[in-house]
Parts: structure tokens; C-alpha cells; sequence
């Protein structure tokens, strides 16, 4: 009697498509519609922008259109499967590793479990071996021999509408952070099926508009936010004023020097955004500090390359604006910002699409005079690597009792830690610029860690909803440590960490804050000649003010 | 309460609330890793589903305040209001302790004669539901407020609002309101 109602309970509930009374799905993966639906989509690229980005040389971003995803109509080209299919013929034979991936996966499972999508969803599509499979299957069905015979039985699958738009979901569904990659015992990168899934998307047309604005904006004026040269002069110049108003020290930055010894280059979103302004002011106090021969360029105004998430060719040039300042301005070395994927481009694709970058020299630090070997091809090093070197040779004075109101934990930014192996200089940096600082449970740091659930374009707040989901492996690991440890702040090296994880601690753990490493080490620096700011405590005792560069002066 | 009562619970405590946490994570389309791997850290939904049901199940078995029960009410809730259910589908397996522990005690010929006292039982179990819907609300508001703080701080006043490039912009029909 009481199972009958147990049942009945399932049955009342079941009424969407995610709710299913057993552990094993009622139809098959394959037969499974991807259904669209306000809040798991982000929302299609505006005409404009993809016309725009059409029009530029060397770039392709054809079938420029109005369309919505909810719509059953998504007005494709007449010709879309025959566009598709020659895509990715041509993609087969230029990527020899997409040719690698889509024939060596032995379905084993290892990277099943791993994705944040997947766990926070419970969709076996985000399992990474059957995200992979949406274009394995059409793979098999068209290029292999087995698939044009055996079609389905030999797990082939003809090109459909209903494919392509499970395309679209899921891949919009992976943020390539590549932790499932680290388990795959045959070192299949699933972050670049994602990439020529939306590669292939672009070509009939199929985007979002959180991904193609950004990159258009880059394009056009050097930056994400699509501002101006004169903006983005001005916002740095605030920055170095606050900086002098907190520390009494005078800022002196420049612009578009040539004969720099150092381009400075990092993410926009460092000038223009909270939390990231204080970031940026960390690292002018820093550079200051050391007196550094450094400059800012207005034209290569942007670390982060929304290329990487849009197709190889709009990578390769808003990489090469990097590269072009640098040789413009005789720099020797540039330095980048804490940023996510740009590290993944520089240091996996950059010497393949702009390199060698020769005209630039191995980057030596002037101050300690350590060479970075390891940017020897790149010439480009992470202002992680390089604080942690001034450091390590005693070349600049911290204090971290000036950050004694912060308990931080550190979070690894996918690109940085997966794709370039930074992973004890900002711990290291930490042990020296904080009182104190706890680590989160092993198997979410380091190589192991978890997406902030909002990479590659996708932290837009159309899919908030989504991206709680995928944040909730790392939300949940930052709960841990606040509950053993009270730890307050979670510290990071990426922009587009500190923009969205503020936002994941706001509904997993609110009250959290979100932080840049160079902002812990602005705060921690005793400066030559300084003069703090001082403030006045409730007694009216004089003191250091607690806020550090977040005070508003 | 009766001494037999909460012997039976304490008996069957870890078989009702397997069957629970069983029944709970069946509502996810791929529901096998999550009922399989015990770290909460590699298996967020699975970990903490069973950790909030175990703990909400020694205090409705006790009888303990219900204003107890809104930790691990919202431990669990505060995942599946943001997942793809519907607020019945995500409060539902709350209800399904009743059925679990009625159906558990029935086959058992010793204690099937406390079927009848599990009155005070199921209303906890009730108002553990009521307060499930209202963390779900809660959670949906502050999932709204979090995205609302989101488009206030966020590029949107940089890139879509009347800051004096964009004026020089053609109208593209972005909220003429927006605080500047």
C-alpha cells in the first residue's frame, strides 16, 4: 500500500523532462531532444556584432541572422548540413589532433564524473565522453567506414537539426576548463571538441551574444567593454591617484612608450570592474615600488581573448594585437595580468598562430635578474611568477599584518593551473603577503580544481541559473573551508573568476569575498617614502585603515 | 514518545534513510555516480544530499523543534532550487519518508503495530515540507537578487548605458531608464 503511493508521490512530481523515477534514463541519449528553454541558453549574438565581425579580413562569421533558440525555427541556411559536414571535413584534416580524439576514446568513464556541469546537473550530456560523442556520432556516421555501413549499430548518427541543436546546448554547456582531460588516460583534450563544436556553430551562423560582442569590441577598439583609448588612459589614471591618496606615493605610469622594457598587458575588466580595479592597483603599486621600466598600451588594452571561445582565426588576431604592440613598441618582455584563458592561448596556441615572437628577448627580471626559460618561446610571463621571484630574492617589503582582516583561501583558475602549471607561486606568494590562508580539499585544487562554472563566455546573467549549477563543485569546496576555518575572502588569478565567483559566493556563500592575489600584495606592500591613509576606530584611536586599496577615499 | 517507536527508527535508521537519499537523487537523469561516490567534495549533489537527509532524519525521528530542520533543509534545497525542477519536483522527496518508513515497518511483523503511531512523525515531515517550499522560494529571490546585482555592477553600465560615446550610438533600443 504504502509503495503504491510512493510511486504516486514519483508520478505527481514527474512533470518536466528532468525528472525520471529511475537511475537509468527512459530513452536512450541519442533519442533525448535538447530542449531550450528561458534561463539554459544564453542568448544568440546580435545581427550586428556577427556582421561586423564578418566584414573583418581573414575572419569568417557568415549566416548572420535574427534567431532565437526557443524558437523551433532557428532559420538556418538552406544548405546548413552540407556547410557542417564540409566544416568538419576540413577541420579533420587540418587539426590532426581532432582526428586523434575522435578515433582513440575507449569510452572508459574516467573523465565521466569529473565535469562541474555534470555534477551540478546530473545530465549524463555533460558527461565529457558524450558531450564528446554529439560530434563522435556524426563523425562515425559520415567519415568512418563503419558508420556508412552500420550507421546507428556502429554508434553513427546522420546530421540532423535535433543534433545541431544539441550541439549548441552543450557546448555552451562546457567552459573547456579541462579537468576531465587531466583523467583521460589517452590525454583526449575535450575542451578542444568543445572548441570545434562552436567553431562549426559559427559557421551556420549559430553564437551567443556574450561571446561575439566582447570579441567584436576587442576587435575594434582593444578591449572587451569596447572603450576608447582616451577611457581607458583615464580609468588607469584614477587608479594611480587612488593609489597615491592610500599610500601617499606617487603613481608614474605610462602609455604607449617606446622603448618600454615591459608591455604590461592585462584584463580589461582589472581597470574596469570590481573587484579587479583594486587588482590593478596592486599592480601599480608593485611596479612602482620596484621602479619597473614599464608601460600600459591602449591599443593592446585587452589580456583575455573571447577568440578562444568563438574560432581559430579570430584567436589568432586578437592574440597577434599583443604581439604587434610589443614589436611596435621595442618592448623586451611583456608582463601579463592576472587573467584565465589568455594564459591558455599564449601558452598552448600563441607560437603556433603569431610565433616565434623573436624580436623580444627571453624575460629577465631587471630587479633579481632570474630568466624566465620557461616563457622562452612565449616571451611572456605571469605577474604571479614574476611577484614570486622579487619575493623569493627579498626584493620587496610585505607586511601581511595589513591583510589581518583577511582569511583567505586560494582558487585555481583553470587556464593558469591546467594549461600553463602555475601552481606554487601564488601559494607562495600567499605565505607571504597573509597571516594565515587555508587550502580547499585536495581534489578540488591545483590540477584537480573547479571551474568557477562561468569560463569561456559563459557569464552572462541570462544563465545564472546554469552557472550556480556548474559553480557548485567549487562553491561547495569554499563552504567547507569557511565552516572549518572561517575563512573570508577567496582569493585568484583570473578576471573572469573574480567577476563571476563574487557572484557564485553571493548565493552558495554569501558573505565570502572575491579577491585578486595582486590586490593581497598591493595591500601588503611597504612602500619607500609612503604615508598611508589613516583612519579613526570607534574610540577614536588612529590607525591603518583595515580596508586597505578597497577603502573609498 | 513510545520506547518501541523510537527503537524502531533507530533500528531502521539506516535503511530508511538509504532509501531516501535513493529515492531523492533518482530525480536526476543520470543518478548513478551520485548515489555511488561518498565524497561530498568529488560529488557535491550526492554528498550533500546524503549528509542534509540523515541529518533531517534524527530530528524528525526525535521529534525535534522544526525550526531544527531548516540546516539541512537547506543544504538540500538550496541545490535543487536552482537545477531544472519544478518547486513540487524539488520539495517532493521531502514527502517521501513517509511512505519509506510506513512501507519498511509494514514488512516487519513486530513492528507493523506502530504504523499507527507514526502520527507525529508525518506531521514533522509535513511541516519539514512546508519549509522546503519556502527555501525554495527563498532561494529563487536570492538567485534573482544575485543577478540583479550582477547587471547593476556589472559591464552592462560600460557598455549599454547613456555614457557619452554611446550617445553617439544609434538607438538599439537598450532601457532608456538605466541609472548612470
Amino acid at each position: 500500500m504504502a509503495l503504491a503511493k510512493l510511486e504516486q508521490l514519483s508520478k505527481s512530481v514527474v512533470q518536466g523532462p528532468s525528472l525520471s523515477t529511475g537511475a537509468v534514463p527512459a530513452k536512450d541519449w541519442m533519442d533525448t531532444p535538447a530542449i531550450f528553454k528561458e534561463g539554459n541558453f544564453a542568448y544568440p549574438a546580435k545581427q550586428e556584432k556577427v556582421e561586423y565581425l564578418d566584414s573583418q579580413d581573414g575572419i569568417d562569421f557568415p549566416n548572420a541572422r535574427i534567431w532565437s533558440p526557443d524558437e523551433d525555427d532557428w532559420k538556418l541556411p538552406e544548405n546548413w548540413q552540407e556547410i557542417i559536414l564540409k566544416g568538419l571535413a576540413e577541420r579533420l584534416e587540418k587539426f590532426r589532433s581532432l582526428k586523434i580524439f575522435m578515433d582513440c576514446c575507449v569510452r572508459c568513464g574516467a573523465c565521466a564524473d569529473k565535469c562541474h556541469f555534470f555534477l551540478g546537473t546530473g545530465d549524463p550530456k555533460n558527461m565529457p565522453v558524450l558531450r564528446a560523442e554529439l560530434l563522435r556520432s556524426v563523425y562515425r556516421n559520415d567519415f568512418t567506414l563503419a558508420g556508412k555501413l552500420f550507421g546507428k549499430m556502429a554508434g553513427g548518427r546522420e546530421m540532423t537539426v535535433g543534433v545541431l541543436k544539441e550541439w549548441f546546448m552543450y557546448s555552451y554547456q562546457c567552459t573547456e576548463c579541462r579537468r576531465c582531460s587531466v583523467f583521460c588516460p589517452y590525454g583526449i583534450d575535450t575542451a578542444e571538441i568543445t572548441m570545434m563544436l562552436r567553431e562549426l556553430l559559427h559557421l551556420v551562423g549559430i553564437g551567443i551574444n556574450w561571446i561575439l560582442e566582447p570579441a567584436s569590441n576587442s576587435n575594434r577598439t582593444g578591449n572587451h567593454m569596447g572603450l576608447q583609448p582616451h577611457t581607458f588612459k583615464d580609468n588607469v589614471d584614477f587608479l594611480a591617484e587612488d593609489v597615491e591618496a592610500l599610500t601617499g606615493v606617487k603613481v608614474n605610469h605610462s602609455f604607449n612608450r617606446k622603448g618600454a622594457e615591459v608591455l604590461f598587458i592585462t584584463p580589461s575588466a582589472d581597470v574596469f570592474a570590481e573587484p579587479g580595479l583594486y587588482t590593478a592597483m596592486g599592480y601599480l603599486a608593485l611596479f612602482e615600488q620596484i621602479g619597473l621600466d614599464y608601460t600600459w598600451s591602449t591599443y593592446a588594452s585587452e589580456g583575455g581573448n573571447f577568440g578562444l571561445f568563438t574560432n581559430n582565426e579570430l584567436m589568432k588576431k586578437l592574440n597577434g594585437k599583443m604581439y604587434a604592440e610589443a614589436k611596435r613598441l621595442g618592448v623586451k618582455y611583456i608582463i601579463g595580468g592576472e587573467c584565465g584563458h589568455m594564459w591558455r592561448v599564449v601558452h598552448q596556441y600563441m607560437d603556433t598562430m603569431n610565433g616565434p615572437a623573436d624580436f623580444m628577448e627571453v624575460p629577465k627580471s631587471s630587479i633579481t635578474g632570474t630568466v624566465f626559460d620557461n616563457a622562452k618561446s612565449s616571451k611572456m610571463i605571469h605577474i604571479s611568477e614574476f611577484t614570486a621571484d622579487l619575493i623569493k630574492h627579498g626584493k620587496i617589503k610585505l607586511d601581511p599584518s595589513r591583510n589581518a582582516n583577511v582569511l583567505p583561501t586560494f582558487h585555481d583558475s583553470c587556464n593558469p593551473a591546467r594549461a600553463m602549471g602555475l601552481l606554487d607561486e601564488p601559494r607562495y606568494i600567499l605565505d607571504h603577503v597573509v597571516p594565515k590562508w587555508h587550502e580547499m580539499p585536495e581534489n578540488t585544487i591545483r590540477e584537480q580544481t573547479f571551474c568557477c562554472g562561468s569560463g569561456t563566455g559563459l557569464n552572462t546573467d541570462e544563465i545564472m541559473e546554469l552557472r550556480m549549477r556548474g559553480g557548485l563543485p567549487r562553491a561547495n569546496a569554499v563552504k567547507h573551508v569557511i565552516e572549518k576555518h572561517g575563512v573570508n575572502m577567496l582569493s585568484t588569478v583570473c578576471a573572469i573568476d573574480r567577476a563571476t565567483l563574487t557572484s557564485l559566493m553571493d548565493y552558495w556563500n554569501p558573505g565570502c569575498g572575491v579577491c585578486g592575489l595582486s590586490e593581497l600584495v598591493g595591500n601588503a606592500l611597504v612602500m619607500d617614502n609612503e604615508k598611508r591613509a589613516m583612519g579613526y576606530g570607534a574610540d577614536g584611536t588612529e590607525s591603518e585603515l583595515p580596508d586597505g586599496l578597497r577603502t573609498m577615499l | 514518545m513510545d520506547l518501541d517507536l523510537a527503537e524502531a527508527f533507530r533500528n531502521y535508521e539506516d535503511k530508511i534513510v538509504n532509501k531516501w537519499v535513493d529515492y531523492t537523487l533518482s530525480s536526476y537523469k543520470s543518478s548513478v555516480f551520485f548515489k555511488k561516490s561518498p565524497d561530498k567534495f568529488s560529488n557535491p549533489v550526492g554528498g550533500n544530499t546524503r549528509e542534509a537527509l540523515s541529518a533531517l532524519f534524527k530530528l524528525l525521528a526525535k521529534n525535534a523543534d522544526p525550526t531544527e530542520f531548516a540546516a539541512p533543509l537547506e543544504q538540500i534545497m538550496r541545490i535543487r532550487s536552482i537545477q531544472e525542477f519544478t518547486a513540487s519536483e524539488a520539495a517532493g522527496p521531502v514527502f517521501a519518508v513517509k511512505h519509506i518508513t510506513r512501507a519498511l515497518f509494514e514488512k516487519d511483523s513486530e513492528r507493523k503495530h506502530l504504523i499507527s503511531e507514526l502520527y507525529d512523525f508525518e506531521f514533522a515531515v509535513d511541516l519539514a515540507a512546508l519549509q522546503a517550499f519556502d527555501l525554495y522560494m527563498q532561494c529563487r529571490e536570492q538567485l534573482y537578487l544575485v543577478r540583479i546585482k550582477e547587471i547593476k555592477t556589472g559591464t552592462y553600465i560600460l557598455t549599454d548605458s547613456r555614457c557619452p560615446s554611446n550617445l553617439l550610438k544609434k538607438d538599439t533600443g537598450t532601457p532608456a531608464n538605466f541609472p548612470v
